[in-house]
């Protein structure tokens, strides 16, 4: 399944004076399988970009693909459109409304119009999946919940619907440091069972860790696109837009500025480890020399 | 979705003398304008209050647009109330013998006088909330009701929930758009079905929002305190109304109009 | 040595009388002009201890003394407030005014400045925050690290002695976090502030003069932050990773590159590794 955005351009509140364009003629796809990152400074348009691959937004000019299929074409179904794309807003826990876990989670599947047997057998995956599988917590309130819980449940209440994207809408915001590595490895787990990921994020260290194709989103359009190891390559120009780079990718800079040997290429903190020490061996071996 | 296109009040911008006068002035001379209006005891003495009120709306710069605006929901009960009084009042020199009713002079006349008082009233209030920010309008009521204090009216705490309520719309109005584009999202459906589908639809939206609010207000709550926040007493203010000279000149032409219309009541 | 200004002596505090204690017998000292940081996951009673030293709540146990000021005091609750002021977490729940400028009078009026005195306070805690430029804004038009300038602004017009700021940060995005960041280390530098800076970023408290670290309602670690991360495994227990720089240093080391101790930013990176390297 493939999703296509073909210049697509939104404007919020048009003819009025509140008119504001959120994204311009932009081209993308999505495809099959990869761990798609979405980069951008905030009001650059990545979570307009994001609603429109299932189909919540309009484009005001330009259209949406699903398949090769117009996806506001009359007569598209856009129910089957949303079990497809999973979208998991930012603090997605705020959205929690049931009396208990189970039944928040039942709530898309039961959208869908599926029965009862196959409900329950969705909501019991799906908890497990999020590790909320523990006896006693799918009857609980999800308002009892802890934070990082919360997060979870409301993850839970998207994947129920099994879908075959799933777009993040910055899904560690606001976790604190264990939480957020879980929903990491979640995220992280999903990708690797198959599931097409696409996550807005902030946090370039987990762009660079996770992530196998990354677009950067400036004033509405997109400003740069490739595999992570391609755009952190440029990381002045990143650091230009206001966005952060992996600290890693900072200390390589720093070090060639200053005049050491250090190798363009390094995003991640084990190849940070592999280029110092060669370049440490390399040095004493001068030294010996 | 339109509920980005819902603005505030609706206020008119400007640097009008209008929108410059003190909102307690405004308000009082607006209860003094609707007394004036149900005075006039005939047709000729809404003449004064229709040339005031054009008077003001063209000082005030205001389009006449944006002021009509104000009818349009009122506009069946104009309506109702025009035919109703037009054929069912009893009066003694027919007009017209629809056969199933007989239009009378005198219930013209009412008809008209009791449409236009409507019509004048309604003007006049879209005036003051046109010309005032509603938070200024909200100043202005709290220092009006301050006496009232004595016998235990929370003039001031009325006036802190108003302002808050002001501060927090936008807030929840952005928020309630993106539950509802959560829930979409999930398959939720806002949109079809019967009356009682659709109200068991809001749930999944009015459950979220009604827990963030009691989430906000705690939060609220606590960094009020945390700034020093305890009450009316003893407070100071940053922008203290005071009345100028063209108070004073709104409220001396407001008496004349007063004047005039109890005049013209008489004369005729 | 400089004079304290924010004691706790073996606070405790619980928020019902049989549930557990969110904070266990903490003991704290901060001196007058130092940047302290409190870091703790969520639930380890960090934001409580915050909420404690402002006196919205008062301890069960122990004494919390503020610019030698009692808490538990009644009389003393709103001097302590104005002298320790608190910027909170969620930047859209802490503005109370429609307009920018009335929003950092409110704590002004509230202690009842004299009118007069008002816009000057107001235009100069707005510029102290880079925000005067936004004095006629409406809150809800502005990004998350602009409502965290204007309520730092709001506590600043009431001249505070002492800021806290209770994860002020959490909810920002990294723009917006720098930026936050930048206007506190300004303050505490130019203008003498004491703050207390409550996060779950290990970045963050990098930066601090003091780290205490929180877990289970107890301060389990506390020193320079050079102490506090010079062991990555000694965090792992209160589910705490060390600054990225701090870690990678570890890894070198135990591949027996001679990296110093105490090595958490870049920048001491980049010198080290220089250092070594030529």
């Amino acid at each position: 399944m493939q999703v296509t955005l073909e210049h697509v351009t939104h404007t919020y509140q048009p003819n009025s004076p509140f008119q504001s364009t959120a994204i311009r003629d932009v081209n993308m796809e999505i495809r099959p399988g990869e761990f798609l990152a979405l980069i951008g400074h905030t009001g650059s348009g990545k979570s307009t970009l994001a609603q429109h691959i299932n189909g919540l937004l309009k484009p005001t000019a330009g259209k949406v693909l699903l398949d090769g299929q117009d996806i506001h074409e009359k007569g598209f179904d856009k129910k089957a459109l949303r079990q497809k794309v999973g979208l998991v807003f930012q603090y997605p826990e705020h959205q929690l409304f049931e009396e208990t876990v189970a039944k928040d989670v039942a709530f898309g599947p039961k959208n869908l119009g599926l029965s009862e047997k196959e409900i329950a057998e969705r909501v019991e995956e799906a908890l497990a999946r999020v590790g909320l599988g523990q006896p006693g917590i799918a009857q609980k309130s999800p308002f009892e919940l802890s934070g990082g819980q919360m997060r979870r449940a409301a993850m839970a209440g998207v994947l129920a619907m099994r879908p075959e994207i799933l777009v993040l809408d910055e899904p560690a915001a606001g976790l604190d440091p264990q939480s957020r590595e879980d929903m990491l490895q979640l995220i992280a787990g999903l990708h690797r069972q198959g599931t097409t990921v696409v996550m807005i994020s902030h946090s370039m260290d987990d762009v660079a860790r996770f992530a196998t194709r990354a677009v950067v989103m400036e004033h509405g359009t997109i400003a740069m696109e490739g595999a992570p190891e391609e755009i952190f390559r440029h990381a002045e120009r990143l650091e230009q837009m206001g966005l952060d780079v992996p600290s890693v990718c900072r200390l390589g800079l720093k070090l060639r500025a200053m005049g050491v040997d250090c190798p363009p290429d390094i995003f991640r903190e084990e190849q940070a480890e592999r280029a110092l020490l060669a370049l440490w061996k390399g040095g004493a071996a001068h030294g010996a020399e | 979705m339109a509920l980005n296109d819902i603005t505030l009040g609706q206020y008119y911008p400007g640097d009008s003398a209008v929108h410059r006068l003190d909102p307690r002035v405004k308000i009082l001379l607006l209860i003094a304008l609707i007394v004036a209006i149900f005075l006039a005891g005939n047709l000729l003495a809404y003449v004064p209050v229709i040339l005031f009120l054009g008077l003001v709306s063209s000082l005030s710069k205001v389009p006449v647009k944006m002021m009509l605006k104000g009818l349009k929901p009122l506009r069946f009960i104009l309506i109702l109330t025009f035919l109703l009084n037009l054929f069912f009042l009893q009066g003694e020199t027919p007009l017209l013998n629809l056969g199933f009713a007989v239009i009378t002079k005198e219930a013209l006349i009412t008809a008209v006088h009791y449409s236009l008082r409507l019509v004048l009233l309604v003007l006049a209030s879209s005036l003051l909330t046109l010309t005032t920010p509603p938070i200024t309008l909200t100043d202005g009521l709290e220092r009006l009701l301050s006496p009232l204090r004595a016998i235990h009216f929370p003039a001031h705490e009325m006036a802190m929930m108003m302002s808050i309520a002001l501060r927090f719309i936008p807030t929840l109005l952005e928020e309630t758009d993106k539950i509802m584009k959560a829930q979409t999202a999930r398959g939720a459906d806002f949109e079809s079905g019967n009356l009682i589908a659709r109200a068991k639809a809001m749930v999944p939206l009015l459950v979220p929002l009604f827990v963030s609010s009691f989430r906000r207000a705690g939060d609220l709550a606590m960094a009020m305190e945390a700034r020093c926040y305890h009450g009316g007493e003893g407070r100071t203010r940053l922008r203290v109304l005071k009345c100028g000279k063209l108070d004073y000149i709104a409220c001396g032409c407001v008496a004349l109009l007063i004047a005039a219309v109890v005049l013209c009541g008489k004369v005729y | 040595m400089a004079e304290p200004i924010i004691v706790a002596d073996h606070v405790s505090f619980s928020y019902d009388d049989e549930g557990p204690q969110a904070v266990r017998d903490v003991s704290l000292t901060v001196q007058r002009g130092s940047f302290h940081a409190i870091l703790g996951q969520n639930g380890s009673g960090k934001s409580t201890l915050a909420k404690l030293i402002n006196g919205l709540y008062t301890p069960g146990a122990g004494k919390v003394t503020v610019c030698g000021m009692d808490t538990q005091d009644e009389k003393n609750t709103w001097e302590i407030r104005r002298r320790a002021g608190m910027v909170f977490q969620n930047p859209d729940n802490q503005l109370v005014a429609t307009v920018v400028n009335e929003d950092v009078a409110f704590g002004l009026e509230n202690i009842g400045v004299p009118t007069e005195e008002m816009p000057g306070r107001i235009e100069k805690a707005l510029r102290d925050v880079g925000m005067l430029e936004f004095a006629g804004r409406a809150p809800h038009t502005l990004s998350g690290g602009q409502k965290q300038r204007v309520a730092i602004a709001g506590v600043l017009a009431m001249q505070p002695e002492a800021i806290i700021f209770d994860e002020s940060t959490a909810m920002l995005d990294p723009q917006g976090r720098r930026e936050v960041m930048a206007a506190v280390r300004r303050l505490n530098r130019e203008q003498g502030i004491t703050v207390l800076w409550i996060t779950h970023f290990m970045e963050e408290a990098v930066e601090c003069d003091q780290v205490h670290l929180m877990h289970e309602g107890q301060i389990v670690m506390s020193g320079t932050p050079k102490e506090i991360f010079a062991d990555a495994a000694k965090l792992k227990p209160y589910r705490l990773d060390a600054p990225p720089m701090a870690r990678l240093a570890q890894r070198l080391r135990s591949q027996g590159m001679p990296i110093r101790q105490g090595v958490l930013t870049v920048d001491e990176m980049a010198e080290e590794v220089a250092r070594l390297c030529r």
